[in-house]
């Protein structure tokens, strides 16, 4: 009986039997409607330039395609093999940061993220430093010797957590060290950090930002984004208009939206980099409110399974990762819908599922895949 | 896992206060100012283009067009469209234009263009420059050829004081109520019937609406609202007969140039003049001639400094109207109205006779003062129509004494009012912009004036009245339409259009001079009448018009204008029983009537009907 019990029981516990139906619901939801709002933004411009409208919307199939293979790959091993890999996960991390920024091996743009041309692909090393940053610092945390960190350990985690930070930054690439330091932020809090040393932690931040805007590593339209959003009125029409046409996009959307592949703004092509970045304005424009809410309300869904599998985590490395990835997507969305609603400053920090965009859709898959393995293995 | 459970709740909260953020923005954004931005996008993507109306012509009473639209090629460039080489596609341009690229480069920095519209850099292309531009698409980008319409004027010079001619609006003008549809680049009429009828002219503009990405790429045009063009102005103009009357107006005057003054002995200097030629029975102008003239085609191209030299000479004003604008001492082509005055208010009579003596005195004046006749002769007693027929002045300065003392008792000024009742003191009403009223002198206009009237109220104003001197001005115009009341027994106000039409050939408006009967009995008007006729065959003008087998009807005037030669007029009618054509010719420094008014009139007549009048080129030095 015992046996059959047992045997039941841990028939029961098998991690296929428990992955989080919502959790992948939501995410293909989410991506779905991302291949919808892919179209609408750039099928016009697609038609213009002679192209097959669904040049991008294949483009990203393929990515998420590749994503999902990523995802379940992710699920399939215990999580807790990451904690042993995580040195070298951190170490490789570190070298593609510092590959990229070698001449003829890693690309840019003005004003971009730095990229490798890999195939035809952009892989963007910053994106994949997040999920990084995540393993190595949850794994960090797990091995403390004191159930509260003391002030050496936060010092050290710190430097763990700075290494790549400092690397994105001087890229630069502000949006992704953003989402880098609100995971570092969120997981020392999870942790136990206290408020005091948090605090301490967001001043010596501040601190470096000053430095780092005297010393001129901030380039001037990263300056001009931040005036925009602190002092729009006095702005000159130029820098502010792709805050403008996105409000206006959104805006104008009003309760149930302009209808599918009928939002003005976007058929016209009059919000910049309405794919990537600025995909959210295509919601609001042709949804509406009610489907600006409805994006919402899955990103909530999902943010919700994230931290609900963090707390169900038996151990402290699955917390800390289920909680860094939680963080890791709470950030970029508060950041990327509120810039494009105008209540953040506009960084380049894509919406996860929905921006267009390979290496982002990837490490949100492997970030879902990861959230999944904790909550398929929290019976360890 | 305690500790770390209460650190997710933090965790959490913070992600609702996220949600509770966006969404509260969402709802000010997309559902409080949802409308506003909605507007926005719309503004965005929809460009408006106005479109020009085509002008509508004006022709004359047979149809023929005296000012129409012609195609002319303008170059325009779209700055938006000029690419990263405009330096280069300037030069090209300039060299095929034969302009400075430094000008063209000018031109475009104009603020009275949005971005998005070409802005026109050379007017009045050759069609090789179009070819050229349109062989090499590639070396001109945002080059655009486009046909403009531009006024022409197929006659010519002729009536362009009656047409006027169109222009650019001025800041002045923009800032004026009727044009508050106008834009500062729209051309608006200046003078004529061009200003005159502006508003049935100009037609009203269409409107292009176009949906443009956000590159300014025009993706579709909605329904075009088509501009509507102006409507026709038919005039009641002949051609034909304005024509006649330029040429032996210019011709007149320059025989004139050729007679000496005998009061100075010099020549005359005959340095302008006008014509008028009225339909006396409908107030229809038939010709209206003023010397000097000008071309309006010369405001098409814009003005070069040497015609702007021409056009606003001051001692010459080419571009007045010297038909309508100038008034001028009518002399004795008054007298018919003050001998009819003075029947009517019973100070003369038609059976009376009245002496024609050398000088006059007012009687009771010890001031000195003495009238002369024009001739240093008298001519006995002569019935009105004697004294009309040789021009008497002295018996008309008893008729003014008269008036005087009539009025000194009733205080009525009937002879002011009499002359205005023919239209005399106040401008008649014609379709010209800027016409002047003349003066008849009265009280009023005596007490308004008294550095002109030193000694106020004298009989001098009543005596010099009666023989059109003193300060009495009329224009030509207001003696045609005075001589066409005479003739008919009905006073029409003058008019030079008589019909506006669209373009489906609908009227829009008929323009009709009123006309009123003039309060004279039939048998006073018939008397002068014949008086006047008498002034053709025995008159004054007899000389003029012998041979001349047309019954015409007329006086001759002269009047003096100190320092300057006298003021030669001539008015009359045609045919005498049956007036048709009122004419009216006034030289300033022509000297006598008959001298160089008289022919001019006769000419006319003789070609209108195409009867040969024989006759001097210069009439006898008679008033």
């Amino acid at each position: 009986m015992d046996l059959v019990a047992g045997r039941v029981y841990a028939q029961e516990r098998r991690p296929i039997r428990h992955i989080d139906p919502v959790l992948l619901l939501v995410t293909g939801i989410l991506v779905v409607i991302g291949f919808f709002l892919l179209y609408s933004a750039t099928n016009q411009t697609l038609k213009q330039d002679g192209l097959d409208p669904f040049l991008r919307v294949d483009k990203q199939v393929f990515t998420v395609t590749i994503g999902v293979v990523l995802l379940l790959l992710m699920a399939t091993f215990d999580y807790r093999f990451l904690r042993v890999y995580s040195g070298f996960i951190y170490a490789a991390i570190i070298a593609a940061l510092i590959l990229v920024r070698v001449p003829f091996l890693g690309s840019s743009a003005a004003g971009a993220q730095r990229w490798f041309e890999i195939a035809g692909f952009q892989v963007t090393p910053s994106e994949f430093a997040k999920l990084g940053l995540i393993v190595m610092v949850a794994a960090s945390l797990s091995e403390l010797k004191h159930a509260v960190p003391t002030a050496r350990d936060v010092l050290r985690l710190c430097v763990v957590a700075a290494v790549p930070l400092v690397l994105v930054f001087t890229q630069p690439d502000i949006g992704t060290s953003i989402v880098m330091v609100t995971i570092t932020a969120a997981m020392f809090l999870v942790a136990g950090v206290s408020g005091r040393q948090l605090g301490a932690l967001v001043v010596i931040c501040l601190v470096l930002i000053a430095a780092a805007f005297q010393l001129g590593v901030i380039k001037s339209y990263q300056l001009d984004r931040l005036q925009v959003f602190l002092d729009r009125q006095n702005t000159s029409a130029d820098v502010r208009y792709n805050l403008d046409q996105a409000e206006i996009a959104v805006g104008s959307g009003g309760l149930f939206g302009q209808g599918y592949l009928h939002g003005r703004q976007t058929t016209l092509d009059y919000v910049p980099e309405q794919h990537t970045d600025f995909i959210f304005t295509v919601a609001g424009e042709e949804f509406g409110f009610v489907g600006s809410l409805f994006v919402l309300a899955l990103y909530a869904i999902l943010l919700w399974r994230a931290i609900r599998i963090a707390f169900l985590s038996k151990d402290g490395f699955g917390t800390y990762l289920a909680t860094g990835v939680a963080s890791m997507f709470a950030i970029q969305m508060f950041v990327n819908i509120g810039m494009v609603i105008g209540i953040m400053p506009i960084t380049g920090i894509p919406l996860p599922f929905l921006s267009y965009g390979g290496s982002s859709m990837l490490s949100s898959c492997v970030g879902v895949g990861i959230l999944l393995n904790v909550h398929m293995r929290r019976f360890k | 896992m305690d500790r770390a459970g209460a650190r997710l709740k933090i965790l959490g909260s913070v992600v609702a206060f996220m949600f509770i953020a966006l969404s509260t923005r969402l709802w000010f954004l997309q559902v409080l100012s949802g409308p506003e931005h909605a507007q926005e996008a719309r503004d965005n993507s929809i460009r408006t283009v106005a479109t020009d109306p085509l002008r509508g012509d004006i022709l004359d009473a047979d149809g023929r067009q005296l000012v129409r639209n012609r195609i002319s090629l303008e170059v325009r460039v779209n700055r938006d469209e000029l690419g990263d080489d405009a330096e280069a596609t300037l030069t090209h341009l300039s060299e095929i234009l034969g302009v400075p690229a430094q000008d063209l480069g000018e031109a475009l920095q104009t603020k009275n263009y949005y971005s998005y519209q070409p802005v026109p850099v050379a007017e009045f292309v050759r069609e090789p420059v179009y070819f050229k531009i349109r062989e090499e698409p590639e070396k001109f980008p945002g080059v655009q050829v486009v046909e403009q319409s531009v006024r022409t004027y197929p006659h010519g010079q002729a009536a362009s004081h009656v047409l006027g001619w169109v222009g650019q609006i001025s800041a002045k003008e923009l800032g004026e109520r009727r044009f508050a549809d106008y834009g500062p680049s729209d051309l608006v009429g200046k003078l004529g019937i061009e200003a005159e009828y502006e508003k049935w002219l100009r037609g009203t503009a269409g409107e292009e609406r176009f949906l443009v990405n956000s590159d300014g790429e025009v993706l579709r045009e909605f329904d075009p609202k088509p501009a509507k063009p102006g409507d026709d102005v038919v005039l009641a103009l002949d051609l034909d007969v304005q024509r006649i009357a330029e040429e032996e107006l210019a011709a007149g005057i320059a025989r004139a140039r050729t007679a000496i003054d005998d009061s100075t002995g010099r020549y005359f200097a005959a340095n302008a003049g006008s014509v008028v030629v009225l339909d006396p029975r409908t107030g229809g102008v038939v010709a209206m001639a003023s010397w000097p003239t000008y071309r309006p085609g010369w405001f098409v191209r814009g003005l070069s400094e040497r015609q702007q030299a021409i056009l606003f000479d001051p001692r010459t004003a080419p571009m007045l109207n010297r038909a309508t604008q100038i008034t001028y001492g009518p002399g004795s082509t008054f007298k018919p109205f003050v001998a009819l005055a003075a029947v009517k208010e019973g100070i003369a009579s038609l059976g009376g006779y009245y002496d024609c003596p050398a000088e006059y005195v007012h009687p009771g004046d010890e001031s000195g003062t003495v009238f002369h006749n024009w001739s240093e002769s008298g001519a006995g007693t002569l019935s009105i129509a004697a004294g009309l027929k040789i021009s008497c002045d002295t018996q008309y300065y008893r008729f003014g004494s008269d008036f005087y003392f009539k009025d000194a008792r009733t205080n009525d000024e009937e002879l002011q009012r009499r002359m205005k009742g023919w239209g005399f003191g106040r401008p008649t009403g014609v379709d010209l912009p800027n016409e002047a009223g003349g003066v008849v002198p009265d009280r009023t206009y005596v007490s308004d004036n008294p550095d002109r009237y030193p000694d106020g109220w004298i009989p001098g104003i009543d005596i010099l009245l009666s023989i059109g001197a003193g300060e009495m001005k009329a224009t030509p115009l207001q003696v045609a339409q005075a001589y066409g009341a005479l003739a008919t027994g009905k006073l029409c106000h003058p008019h030079l259009a008589s019909r506006i039409v669209d373009q489906d050939g609908n009227v829009v408006k008929r323009v009709r001079g009123a006309c009123h009967n003039v309060p004279y009995p039939q048998a006073d008007l018939s008397y002068v009448r014949e008086a006047l006729r008498s002034v053709t065959t025995g008159g004054t003008a007899s000389a003029v018009f012998a041979g001349c087998p047309l019954e015409v009807a007329g006086k001759t005037g002269t009047a003096e204008r100190p320092p300057y030669q006298d003021t030669s007029w001539f008015a009359g009618f045609v045919p005498a029983s049956n007036p048709r054509y009122v004419v009216v010719a006034s030289v300033e420094q022509g000297g006598f009537g008959a001298e160089t008014a008289a022919p001019i009139v006769r000419n006319i007549m003789s070609r209108i009907y195409r009867t040969p009048c024989q006759g001097p080129a210069l009439g006898r030095a008679e008033d």
